[in-house]
Protein backbone atom coordinates (compact mmCIF):
# COMPACT_ATOMS: atom_id res chain seq x y z
CA UNK A 1 0.00 0.00 0.00
CA UNK A 2 1.22 3.26 -0.68
CA UNK A 3 1.02 6.19 1.98
CA UNK A 4 1.79 9.68 1.76
CA UNK A 5 3.09 11.94 4.59
CA UNK A 6 4.78 15.28 5.86
CA UNK A 7 3.98 17.60 8.61
CA UNK A 8 1.34 20.24 7.18
CA UNK A 9 1.95 24.20 7.21
CA UNK A 10 5.11 26.22 8.46
CA UNK A 11 6.28 23.77 11.16
CA UNK A 12 9.10 22.39 10.65
CA UNK A 13 9.97 19.89 13.33
CA UNK A 14 11.33 16.64 11.64
CA UNK A 15 11.85 14.02 14.24
CA UNK A 16 8.82 12.85 14.48
CA UNK A 17 8.20 12.59 10.50
CA UNK A 18 11.47 10.99 9.90
CA UNK A 19 9.81 8.29 12.50
CA UNK A 20 6.88 7.79 10.84
CA UNK A 21 8.59 6.88 7.77
CA UNK A 22 10.80 4.67 8.99
CA UNK A 23 7.80 2.65 11.53
CA UNK A 24 5.30 2.81 8.06
CA UNK A 25 8.52 1.09 6.12
CA UNK A 26 8.81 -1.33 8.51
CA UNK A 27 5.43 -2.52 8.13
CA UNK A 28 5.52 -2.92 4.44
CA UNK A 29 4.31 0.78 3.20
CA UNK A 30 5.41 2.14 -0.08
CA UNK A 31 6.02 5.84 1.90
CA UNK A 32 6.65 9.19 0.07
CA UNK A 33 7.33 11.55 2.38
CA UNK A 34 7.30 15.16 1.67
CA UNK A 35 9.01 15.79 4.46
CA UNK A 36 8.17 19.36 7.20
CA UNK A 37 6.50 22.25 5.79
CA UNK A 38 4.35 21.10 3.47
CA UNK A 39 1.40 22.87 2.29
CA UNK A 40 -2.25 21.12 1.79
CA UNK A 41 -2.07 21.33 -2.50
CA UNK A 42 1.38 19.50 -2.32
CA UNK A 43 0.02 16.65 -0.25
CA UNK A 44 -2.92 16.17 -2.56
CA UNK A 45 -0.63 16.72 -5.84
CA UNK A 46 1.30 13.56 -4.69
CA UNK A 47 -1.40 11.64 -3.83
CA UNK A 48 -2.52 12.04 -7.20
CA UNK A 49 0.66 11.49 -8.60
CA UNK A 50 1.97 8.44 -6.52
CA UNK A 51 -2.17 7.08 -6.80
CA UNK A 52 -1.77 6.94 -2.87
CA UNK A 53 -4.28 4.57 -0.56
CA UNK A 54 -3.34 6.83 2.51
CA UNK A 55 -2.66 10.14 3.22
CA UNK A 56 -0.81 10.50 6.58
CA UNK A 57 -0.77 14.28 7.49
CA UNK A 58 1.21 15.32 10.90
CA UNK A 59 1.37 18.48 12.86
CA UNK A 60 3.25 19.57 15.65
CA UNK A 61 3.32 22.66 16.53
CA UNK A 62 -0.60 23.08 16.00
CA UNK A 63 -1.20 24.65 12.97
CA UNK A 64 -3.03 22.03 11.85
CA UNK A 65 -6.45 23.41 12.96
CA UNK A 66 -6.25 26.27 10.31
CA UNK A 67 -5.26 23.83 7.35
CA UNK A 68 -7.66 20.99 8.17
CA UNK A 69 -10.76 23.43 7.54
CA UNK A 70 -9.58 23.48 3.88
CA UNK A 71 -9.57 19.80 3.27
CA UNK A 72 -13.36 19.24 1.94
CA UNK A 73 -13.09 21.92 -0.67
CA UNK A 74 -9.98 21.40 -1.93
CA UNK A 75 -9.82 17.63 -1.79
CA UNK A 76 -13.42 18.00 -4.05
CA UNK A 77 -11.23 19.78 -6.75
CA UNK A 78 -9.33 16.60 -7.60
CA UNK A 79 -11.65 14.05 -9.42
CA UNK A 80 -9.64 10.63 -8.10
CA UNK A 81 -9.10 11.11 -4.47
CA UNK A 82 -12.40 9.97 -3.50
CA UNK A 83 -11.26 6.17 -1.84
CA UNK A 84 -8.07 8.22 -0.27
CA UNK A 85 -7.75 7.50 3.08
CA UNK A 86 -7.18 10.41 5.16
CA UNK A 87 -5.47 10.57 8.38
CA UNK A 88 -4.09 13.32 10.78
CA UNK A 89 -2.11 13.06 14.22
CA UNK A 90 0.20 14.97 16.42
CA UNK A 91 -0.49 17.76 18.49
CA UNK A 92 -4.08 19.08 16.49
CA UNK A 93 -5.04 22.07 18.55
CA UNK A 94 -2.69 25.68 19.57
CA UNK A 95 -2.45 25.22 23.59
CA UNK A 96 -4.70 22.61 25.31
CA UNK A 97 -8.35 20.84 24.40
CA UNK A 98 -9.89 17.64 25.05
CA UNK A 99 -9.59 14.62 22.93
CA UNK A 100 -12.96 13.69 22.94
CA UNK A 101 -13.42 17.55 21.02
CA UNK A 102 -10.85 17.45 18.75
CA UNK A 103 -11.65 13.77 17.24
CA UNK A 104 -15.39 15.24 15.94
CA UNK A 105 -13.94 18.19 14.58
CA UNK A 106 -11.58 16.96 12.76
CA UNK A 107 -13.60 14.37 11.18
CA UNK A 108 -16.05 16.52 10.12
CA UNK A 109 -13.41 17.89 8.29
CA UNK A 110 -12.75 15.10 6.72
CA UNK A 111 -10.71 12.70 7.61
CA UNK A 112 -11.64 9.02 8.79
CA UNK A 113 -8.92 8.74 11.50
CA UNK A 114 -8.08 11.45 13.86
CA UNK A 115 -4.98 10.42 16.45
CA UNK A 116 -4.19 13.40 18.92
CA UNK A 117 -1.12 13.12 21.34
CA UNK A 118 -1.21 8.97 20.47
CA UNK A 119 1.84 7.45 20.98
CA UNK A 120 3.22 6.60 17.11
CA UNK A 121 3.03 2.42 17.01
CA UNK A 122 -0.75 2.43 18.85
CA UNK A 123 -1.45 4.84 15.89
CA UNK A 124 0.19 2.88 13.65
CA UNK A 125 -1.73 -0.16 14.61
CA UNK A 126 -5.47 1.38 14.54
CA UNK A 127 -4.60 2.53 11.00
CA UNK A 128 -3.45 -0.88 10.01
CA UNK A 129 -6.46 -2.83 11.43
CA UNK A 130 -8.67 0.22 9.75
CA UNK A 131 -7.45 -0.15 6.79
CA UNK A 132 -7.61 -4.38 7.12
CA UNK A 133 -11.10 -4.06 7.64
CA UNK A 134 -12.30 -1.34 4.92
CA UNK A 135 -10.25 -4.29 2.43
CA UNK A 136 -12.24 -6.91 3.81
CA UNK A 137 -16.04 -4.63 3.64
CA UNK B 1 39.66 45.25 -1.51
CA UNK B 2 38.97 43.49 -4.69
CA UNK B 3 36.54 45.79 -6.87
CA UNK B 4 34.19 43.29 -7.47
CA UNK B 5 34.10 42.17 -3.54
CA UNK B 6 33.64 45.84 -2.75
CA UNK B 7 30.78 46.24 -5.67
CA UNK B 8 28.73 43.57 -4.40
CA UNK B 9 28.87 45.29 -0.96
CA UNK B 10 27.81 48.45 -2.10
CA UNK B 11 25.06 46.76 -3.46
CA UNK B 12 24.40 45.18 -0.50
CA UNK B 13 24.59 48.19 1.66
CA UNK B 14 22.40 50.25 -0.79
CA UNK B 15 19.17 48.98 0.64
CA UNK B 16 16.24 50.79 1.61
CA UNK B 17 16.59 49.69 5.38
CA UNK B 18 19.99 51.07 5.81
CA UNK B 19 20.81 54.37 6.36
CA UNK B 20 23.68 55.65 4.55
CA UNK B 21 26.35 53.54 5.38
CA UNK B 22 29.92 55.06 5.40
CA UNK B 23 32.33 52.97 4.27
CA UNK B 24 35.32 55.26 5.22
CA UNK B 25 33.52 56.12 9.08
CA UNK B 26 33.37 52.15 9.44
CA UNK B 27 37.05 50.83 8.69
CA UNK B 28 37.94 54.27 10.63
CA UNK B 29 35.92 52.72 13.88
CA UNK B 30 37.21 49.19 13.32
CA UNK B 31 40.88 50.01 12.94
CA UNK B 32 40.66 51.53 16.16
CA UNK B 33 38.36 49.56 17.89
CA UNK B 34 39.16 48.77 21.78
CA UNK B 35 40.89 45.59 21.44
CA UNK B 36 38.32 44.75 24.63
CA UNK B 37 35.73 43.74 22.02
CA UNK B 38 37.39 41.38 20.22
CA UNK B 39 37.40 37.80 21.54
CA UNK B 40 40.17 37.01 19.76
CA UNK B 41 42.22 39.04 22.25
CA UNK B 42 39.87 37.20 25.33
CA UNK B 43 40.99 34.01 23.65
CA UNK B 44 45.13 34.92 23.46
CA UNK B 45 44.95 35.71 27.20
CA UNK B 46 43.85 32.18 27.83
CA UNK B 47 43.07 32.65 31.38
CA UNK B 48 40.26 31.20 31.67
CA UNK B 49 37.56 29.29 29.75
CA UNK B 50 34.84 32.22 28.37
CA UNK B 51 31.34 32.01 29.41
CA UNK B 52 28.75 33.04 27.18
CA UNK B 53 24.62 33.01 27.98
CA UNK B 54 22.30 33.02 24.88
CA UNK B 55 20.03 36.34 24.40
CA UNK B 56 18.08 38.68 22.28
CA UNK B 57 15.22 41.03 22.36
CA UNK B 58 13.48 43.06 19.93
CA UNK B 59 13.77 46.38 21.26
CA UNK B 60 16.73 48.45 22.43
CA UNK B 61 15.99 49.30 25.84
CA UNK B 62 15.43 45.63 26.52
CA UNK B 63 18.62 44.01 24.97
CA UNK B 64 20.33 46.93 27.10
CA UNK B 65 19.03 45.61 29.84
CA UNK B 66 20.30 41.79 29.54
CA UNK B 67 23.46 42.74 28.78
CA UNK B 68 23.93 44.98 31.31
CA UNK B 69 22.49 42.00 34.22
CA UNK B 70 24.63 39.83 32.19
CA UNK B 71 28.18 42.03 32.77
CA UNK B 72 26.56 42.27 36.58
CA UNK B 73 26.67 38.33 36.18
CA UNK B 74 30.47 38.62 35.21
CA UNK B 75 30.07 37.49 32.16
CA UNK B 76 33.36 37.13 29.93
CA UNK B 77 31.05 37.06 26.34
CA UNK B 78 27.82 38.75 25.53
CA UNK B 79 24.95 37.49 23.07
CA UNK B 80 23.28 39.52 20.13
CA UNK B 81 20.76 36.79 19.56
CA UNK B 82 18.63 38.23 16.10
CA UNK B 83 15.03 37.29 15.74
CA UNK B 84 13.59 35.11 12.80
CA UNK B 85 12.60 37.87 10.45
CA UNK B 86 16.01 39.00 9.90
CA UNK B 87 17.37 35.54 9.63
CA UNK B 88 15.28 34.92 6.72
CA UNK B 89 15.73 38.55 4.84
CA UNK B 90 12.61 39.70 5.97
CA UNK B 91 13.13 43.24 6.99
CA UNK B 92 9.89 44.68 6.61
CA UNK B 93 8.10 42.39 8.85
CA UNK B 94 10.89 42.54 11.34
CA UNK B 95 10.42 46.67 11.44
CA UNK B 96 6.93 46.44 11.80
CA UNK B 97 7.06 43.69 14.89
CA UNK B 98 9.51 46.21 16.13
CA UNK B 99 7.49 48.76 16.55
CA UNK B 100 4.74 47.27 17.61
CA UNK B 101 6.93 45.63 20.71
CA UNK B 102 8.65 49.86 21.18
CA UNK B 103 4.79 50.58 21.60
CA UNK B 104 3.06 48.11 23.46
CA UNK B 105 5.54 46.83 26.20
CA UNK B 106 4.96 43.57 24.38
CA UNK B 107 8.03 41.60 22.12
CA UNK B 108 6.51 40.48 19.06
CA UNK B 109 10.12 39.43 17.89
CA UNK B 110 12.36 36.51 19.48
CA UNK B 111 15.22 38.54 19.03
CA UNK B 112 17.23 41.82 18.17
CA UNK B 113 16.45 43.00 14.54
CA UNK B 114 19.96 44.25 13.98
CA UNK B 115 19.63 45.76 10.74
CA UNK B 116 16.62 47.73 11.37
CA UNK B 117 18.38 49.24 14.75
CA UNK B 118 21.23 49.71 12.51
CA UNK B 119 24.72 50.33 13.03
CA UNK B 120 25.43 53.47 14.66
CA UNK B 121 22.32 52.72 17.28
CA UNK B 122 23.89 49.38 18.23
CA UNK B 123 27.74 50.35 17.88
CA UNK B 124 26.80 52.80 21.47
CA UNK B 125 25.44 49.85 23.31
CA UNK B 126 28.27 47.51 22.29
CA UNK B 127 31.08 50.27 22.68
CA UNK B 128 28.86 51.27 26.40
CA UNK B 129 29.75 47.71 28.14
CA UNK B 130 33.27 47.28 26.11
CA UNK B 131 32.65 43.10 26.37
CA UNK B 132 33.35 41.39 23.29
CA UNK B 133 29.89 40.22 21.36
CA UNK B 134 28.93 37.52 20.04
CA UNK B 135 26.33 37.38 16.62
CA UNK B 136 23.96 34.52 17.53
CA UNK B 137 21.39 34.01 14.47
CA UNK B 138 20.73 30.95 11.52
CA UNK B 139 20.80 33.17 8.37
CA UNK B 140 21.64 31.46 5.37
CA UNK B 141 22.35 35.16 3.41
CA UNK B 142 23.78 37.40 6.01
CA UNK B 143 25.56 39.09 3.81
CA UNK B 144 23.66 42.86 5.18
CA UNK B 145 23.37 41.33 8.58
CA UNK B 146 27.33 40.88 9.01
CA UNK B 147 28.10 44.34 7.33
CA UNK B 148 25.75 45.90 10.32
CA UNK B 149 27.37 43.58 12.88
CA UNK B 150 30.86 44.62 12.02
CA UNK B 151 29.99 48.32 11.87
CA UNK B 152 28.38 48.16 15.42
CA UNK B 153 31.33 46.51 17.17
CA UNK B 154 30.16 42.77 17.08
CA UNK B 155 33.51 40.84 16.56
CA UNK B 156 32.52 37.16 16.27
CA UNK B 157 30.22 35.70 13.58
CA UNK B 158 29.14 32.51 14.35
CA UNK B 159 27.23 30.71 11.70
CA UNK B 160 28.44 28.64 8.12
CA UNK B 161 27.00 27.82 4.82
CA UNK B 162 26.25 24.06 6.17
CA UNK B 163 25.63 24.52 9.78
CA UNK B 164 22.85 27.33 9.57
CA UNK B 165 21.07 25.53 6.85
CA UNK B 166 20.88 22.06 7.31
CA UNK B 167 19.14 21.78 10.85
CA UNK B 168 16.91 24.74 9.89
CA UNK B 169 15.88 25.16 6.44
CA UNK B 170 13.96 23.14 4.27
CA UNK B 171 14.30 24.67 1.18
CA UNK B 172 16.89 27.39 0.83
CA UNK B 173 19.28 26.43 -2.22
CA UNK B 174 22.81 25.40 -0.09
CA UNK B 175 24.75 25.95 -3.20
CA UNK B 176 23.72 29.85 -2.69
CA UNK B 177 24.26 29.63 0.86
CA UNK B 178 28.16 28.72 0.53
CA UNK B 179 28.72 32.07 -1.99
CA UNK B 180 26.74 33.89 0.00
CA UNK B 181 28.97 32.70 3.42
CA UNK B 182 31.81 33.33 0.95
CA UNK B 183 31.56 36.94 1.40
CA UNK B 184 30.95 36.81 4.98
CA UNK B 185 33.96 35.25 5.27
CA UNK B 186 36.34 37.64 2.93
CA UNK B 187 34.42 41.01 4.56
CA UNK B 188 35.86 39.12 7.78
CA UNK B 189 39.10 38.62 6.68
CA UNK B 190 39.60 41.80 5.22
CA UNK B 191 38.75 43.87 8.09
CA UNK B 192 40.81 41.39 10.24
CA UNK B 193 43.87 43.06 8.40
CA UNK B 194 42.54 46.24 10.28
CA UNK B 195 42.84 45.49 14.00
CA UNK B 196 42.99 42.04 15.53
CA UNK B 197 41.37 39.34 14.28
CA UNK B 198 37.50 38.93 13.40
CA UNK B 199 36.51 35.63 14.82
CA UNK B 200 34.38 33.05 13.12
CA UNK B 201 32.58 30.20 14.73
CA UNK B 202 30.76 27.06 13.52
CA UNK B 203 27.72 26.06 14.55
CA UNK B 204 28.35 22.64 15.88
CA UNK B 205 25.02 21.25 17.39
CA UNK B 206 23.54 20.71 13.75
CA UNK B 207 19.94 19.20 14.75
CA UNK B 208 20.96 18.06 18.25
CA UNK B 209 19.60 15.31 17.91
CA UNK B 210 21.90 11.96 17.51
CA UNK B 211 24.28 12.93 15.36
CA UNK B 212 27.24 10.98 15.25
CA UNK B 213 30.57 12.41 16.65
CA UNK B 214 32.59 12.17 13.31
CA UNK B 215 29.59 13.64 11.25
CA UNK B 216 29.71 17.02 13.37
CA UNK B 217 33.70 17.10 13.29
CA UNK B 218 33.62 16.53 9.31
CA UNK B 219 31.23 20.19 9.35
CA UNK B 220 33.40 21.57 11.54
CA UNK B 221 36.49 20.95 9.59
CA UNK B 222 35.13 21.63 6.48
CA UNK B 223 33.53 24.97 7.75
CA UNK B 224 36.69 25.98 9.21
CA UNK B 225 38.61 25.28 5.86
CA UNK B 226 36.00 27.57 3.83
CA UNK B 227 36.63 30.24 6.02
CA UNK B 228 40.94 30.26 6.69
CA UNK B 229 41.12 29.73 2.84
CA UNK B 230 39.37 33.22 2.23
CA UNK B 231 42.14 34.86 4.90
CA UNK B 232 39.86 34.26 8.56
CA UNK B 233 42.79 34.12 10.89
CA UNK B 234 40.67 33.19 14.06
CA UNK B 235 38.33 30.45 14.17
CA UNK B 236 35.85 28.44 16.32
CA UNK B 237 35.43 24.80 15.67
CA UNK B 238 31.98 23.70 18.09
CA UNK B 239 30.11 20.87 19.35
CA UNK B 240 27.10 20.54 21.87
CA UNK B 241 27.48 18.00 24.75
CA UNK B 242 26.61 14.51 23.42
CA UNK B 243 25.37 12.66 26.22
CA UNK B 244 28.18 10.43 27.00
CA UNK B 245 31.04 12.17 28.78
CA UNK B 246 33.52 10.12 27.63
CA UNK B 247 32.47 10.43 23.83
CA UNK B 248 32.41 14.02 24.59
CA UNK B 249 36.18 14.22 25.56
CA UNK B 250 37.14 12.20 22.86
CA UNK B 251 35.53 14.63 20.53
CA UNK B 252 37.28 17.59 21.93
CA UNK B 253 40.64 15.75 21.51
CA UNK B 254 39.96 14.55 17.76
CA UNK B 255 38.96 18.17 16.50
CA UNK B 256 41.53 19.95 18.15
CA UNK B 257 43.84 17.26 17.16
CA UNK B 258 42.06 17.23 13.10
CA UNK B 259 41.57 21.22 12.68
CA UNK B 260 45.31 21.81 13.27
CA UNK B 261 45.87 18.79 10.78
CA UNK B 262 44.15 20.32 8.47
CA UNK B 263 44.47 23.84 8.72
CA UNK B 264 48.62 23.26 7.86
CA UNK B 265 47.33 21.38 4.73
CA UNK B 266 46.11 24.31 3.48
CA UNK B 267 48.91 26.24 4.93
CA UNK B 268 47.09 28.00 7.17
CA UNK B 269 48.86 27.35 10.70
CA UNK B 270 49.05 30.75 11.14
CA UNK B 271 45.21 30.88 11.89
CA UNK B 272 44.21 30.21 15.82
CA UNK B 273 41.71 27.47 15.80
CA UNK B 274 39.49 28.00 19.20
CA UNK B 275 36.88 25.32 20.77
CA UNK B 276 33.93 26.13 21.77
CA UNK B 277 30.97 23.75 23.83
CA UNK B 278 27.49 24.02 23.71
CA UNK B 279 25.60 22.91 27.11
CA UNK B 280 23.13 19.96 26.20
CA UNK B 281 21.12 21.08 23.43
CA UNK B 282 18.24 18.29 23.55
CA UNK B 283 14.92 18.69 24.82
CA UNK B 284 15.47 20.14 28.48
CA UNK B 285 13.91 18.71 31.55
CA UNK B 286 10.86 21.00 32.28
CA UNK B 287 11.54 20.67 36.58
CA UNK B 288 13.85 23.87 36.90
CA UNK B 289 16.15 22.19 39.57
CA UNK B 290 16.94 19.37 37.23
CA UNK B 291 17.62 22.00 34.44
CA UNK B 292 20.14 23.36 36.95
CA UNK B 293 21.74 20.21 37.87
CA UNK B 294 22.12 19.20 34.19
CA UNK B 295 23.43 22.67 33.16
CA UNK B 296 26.36 21.95 36.04
CA UNK B 297 26.98 18.74 35.06
CA UNK B 298 27.42 20.34 31.00
CA UNK B 299 30.09 23.14 32.43
CA UNK B 300 32.01 19.93 34.27
CA UNK B 301 31.89 18.19 30.85
CA UNK B 302 33.15 21.14 28.99
CA UNK B 303 36.20 21.76 31.28
CA UNK B 304 36.79 18.30 30.80
CA UNK B 305 37.16 18.45 26.96
CA UNK B 306 39.43 21.47 27.64
CA UNK B 307 36.91 24.20 25.57
CA UNK B 308 37.95 27.49 25.38
CA UNK B 309 34.67 29.02 25.42
CA UNK B 310 30.55 27.85 26.98
CA UNK B 311 27.83 28.62 25.81
CA UNK B 312 25.44 28.66 28.03
CA UNK B 313 21.07 27.19 28.89
CA UNK B 314 19.20 28.55 31.73
CA UNK B 315 16.95 26.68 33.77
CA UNK B 316 13.83 27.77 31.87
CA UNK B 317 15.06 26.31 28.70
CA UNK B 318 11.59 23.69 28.29
CA UNK B 319 9.25 26.56 28.69
CA UNK B 320 10.38 29.57 26.25
CA UNK B 321 12.00 32.44 26.38
CA UNK B 322 13.98 32.48 29.32
CA UNK B 323 13.98 35.88 31.49
CA UNK B 324 17.23 38.19 31.96
CA UNK B 325 16.98 37.13 35.63
CA UNK B 326 17.45 33.62 34.74
CA UNK B 327 19.44 33.97 32.29
CA UNK B 328 22.24 36.02 34.39
CA UNK B 329 21.75 33.38 37.00
CA UNK B 330 23.31 30.92 34.86
CA UNK B 331 26.36 33.13 34.11
CA UNK B 332 26.99 33.62 37.49
CA UNK B 333 26.74 29.74 38.40
CA UNK B 334 28.75 28.49 35.83
CA UNK B 335 31.82 31.40 36.66
CA UNK B 336 31.46 30.13 40.32
CA UNK B 337 31.37 26.44 39.27
CA UNK B 338 34.56 27.12 36.65
CA UNK B 339 36.25 28.50 39.52
CA UNK B 340 35.68 25.88 42.22
CA UNK B 341 36.07 22.89 39.61
CA UNK B 342 40.03 22.40 39.56
CA UNK B 343 42.33 19.20 39.76
CA UNK B 344 40.64 17.68 36.49
CA UNK B 345 41.59 14.12 35.64
CA UNK B 346 43.11 13.18 32.07
CA UNK B 347 41.20 10.61 30.54
CA UNK B 348 42.11 8.76 27.63
CA UNK B 349 40.05 5.98 25.31
CA UNK B 350 42.88 5.00 22.80
CA UNK B 351 39.98 2.84 20.97
CA UNK B 352 36.87 5.71 20.79
CA UNK B 353 40.02 7.87 19.64
CA UNK B 354 41.09 5.91 17.12
CA UNK B 355 37.47 5.09 15.65
CA UNK B 356 36.22 8.74 15.36
CA UNK B 357 39.57 9.64 14.07
CA UNK B 358 39.35 7.27 11.12
CA UNK B 359 35.74 8.03 10.26
CA UNK B 360 36.58 11.51 10.12
CA UNK B 361 39.12 11.10 7.98
CA UNK B 362 37.51 8.74 5.47
CA UNK B 363 34.89 11.01 4.97
CA UNK B 364 37.49 14.11 4.37
CA UNK B 365 39.52 11.97 2.17
CA UNK B 366 36.01 11.04 0.59
CA UNK B 367 34.82 14.85 -0.04
CA UNK B 368 38.28 15.85 -1.13
CA UNK B 369 38.41 13.07 -3.95
CA UNK B 370 35.35 14.82 -5.44
CA UNK B 371 36.23 16.42 -8.88
CA UNK B 372 34.77 19.46 -8.50
CA UNK B 373 37.57 22.65 -8.92
CA UNK B 374 36.53 24.30 -5.64
CA UNK B 375 36.32 22.77 -2.28
CA UNK B 376 32.53 24.50 -1.62
CA UNK B 377 31.51 22.47 -4.47
CA UNK B 378 33.61 19.25 -3.56
CA UNK B 379 31.49 20.03 -0.14
CA UNK B 380 28.44 20.27 -2.00
CA UNK B 381 28.43 17.42 -4.04
CA UNK B 382 29.02 15.14 -0.77
CA UNK B 383 26.11 16.31 0.88
CA UNK B 384 24.15 16.11 -1.87
CA UNK B 385 25.07 12.70 -3.08
CA UNK B 386 25.10 11.45 0.97
CA UNK B 387 28.79 11.32 1.76
CA UNK B 388 27.80 13.69 4.19
CA UNK B 389 24.53 12.45 5.93
CA UNK B 390 22.91 14.66 9.14
CA UNK B 391 20.22 13.02 11.21
CA UNK B 392 17.26 14.79 11.44
CA UNK B 393 17.75 17.62 9.66
CA UNK B 394 14.65 18.93 7.55
CA UNK B 395 16.48 19.78 4.51
CA UNK B 396 15.40 18.25 1.00
CA UNK B 397 19.28 18.21 -0.14
CA UNK B 398 20.17 15.43 2.79
CA UNK B 399 19.91 12.07 2.42
CA UNK B 400 18.78 10.71 6.15
CA UNK B 401 19.86 7.49 5.43
CA UNK B 402 22.03 6.81 8.42
CA UNK B 403 20.42 5.40 11.61
CA UNK B 404 22.07 6.45 15.56
CA UNK B 405 20.94 4.74 18.21
CA UNK B 406 22.47 5.13 22.13
CA UNK B 407 24.60 2.30 23.41
CA UNK B 408 24.54 1.23 27.29
CA UNK B 409 27.01 4.24 27.88
CA UNK B 410 24.73 6.27 26.02
CA UNK B 411 27.41 6.88 23.17
CA UNK B 412 25.83 7.58 19.74
CA UNK B 413 26.21 4.82 17.88
CA UNK B 414 26.11 4.35 13.63
CA UNK B 415 23.70 1.24 12.95
CA UNK B 416 22.97 2.12 9.29
CA UNK B 417 25.97 4.45 7.37
CA UNK B 418 23.57 5.15 3.75
CA UNK B 419 26.51 6.62 1.89
CA UNK B 420 28.81 7.53 4.62
CA UNK B 421 31.92 6.44 3.96
CA UNK B 422 32.38 4.88 7.43
CA UNK B 423 35.08 2.30 7.23
CA UNK B 424 33.93 -1.27 7.83
CA UNK B 425 36.67 -1.85 10.42
CA UNK B 426 34.69 1.29 12.73
CA UNK B 427 31.08 0.37 11.25
CA UNK B 428 31.91 -3.24 12.92
CA UNK B 429 32.97 -1.60 16.09
CA UNK B 430 29.93 0.91 16.57
CA UNK B 431 27.47 -2.09 15.66
CA UNK B 432 29.40 -4.23 18.37
CA UNK B 433 28.37 -1.84 20.46
CA UNK B 434 24.85 -2.33 20.22
CA UNK B 435 21.87 -4.74 20.43
CA UNK B 436 20.98 -5.32 16.80
CA UNK B 437 18.58 -7.89 17.28
CA UNK B 438 16.07 -5.72 17.76
CA UNK B 439 13.26 -5.23 14.94
CA UNK B 440 12.33 -1.35 13.71
CA UNK B 441 9.61 -1.09 16.16
CA UNK B 442 11.91 -1.38 18.89
CA UNK B 443 14.32 0.82 17.29
CA UNK B 444 12.03 3.37 16.78
CA UNK B 445 11.36 3.13 20.40
CA UNK B 446 15.09 3.24 21.79
CA UNK B 447 15.88 6.37 19.19
CA UNK B 448 12.35 8.37 21.15
CA UNK B 449 13.59 7.33 24.24
CA UNK B 450 17.37 8.59 23.32
CA UNK B 451 16.37 12.37 21.67
CA UNK B 452 14.73 12.39 25.64
CA UNK B 453 17.31 11.13 27.64
CA UNK B 454 17.85 14.59 29.84
CA UNK B 455 13.99 14.82 30.41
Amino acid sequence: MKVVTGVIGNDIHVVANRLIELSLDARGFEVFNLGVNTYLEEFFDAAVETQADVLLISSLNGEAEGWAREVKLLKAKYKTLDDLVMIIGGNLVVGTAHADEIIPRYQNYGFDLVFHQVDLNTGLDTMEKYLKEKQSA
Amino acid sequence: MSNLLQEEREIILSNEYIDNFDFAEVEDFVKNANKELFISHHFAQKKKMLVQPRGGFPTYEKQFALSDFFVKANVDVLPLTIDSNTRLNDYATAKKMLRLSEESEKDMLNGYPLVNHGYRTTRKMITHFNKPVSLRHGTPDARLLIETAIASGIFEIEGGPITYLLPYSKNFPLDKAFLYWKYVEKVCANYSKLNLPINRESFGPLTATLVPPSITIVIQLLEMLLSLEEGVKSFSVSFSQSGSMNQDIVMGKVIKKLAAFYAQKIDCEDAVINLVYHQWMGAFPMDTKYAEQLISMSTVIASMVGADKIITKTNQEASGIPTKEANAETVANTQYLLRILNGLPTINDEEEEENITLQVQAIMEAVFNDPADTLWRKVFNSIKNGTIDVPFSPHIINHNEMITVRDSSKNIRIIKRGNVPIPDKCFEYEKSKCDLSKDTTDIVNDIIHDIGIMQ
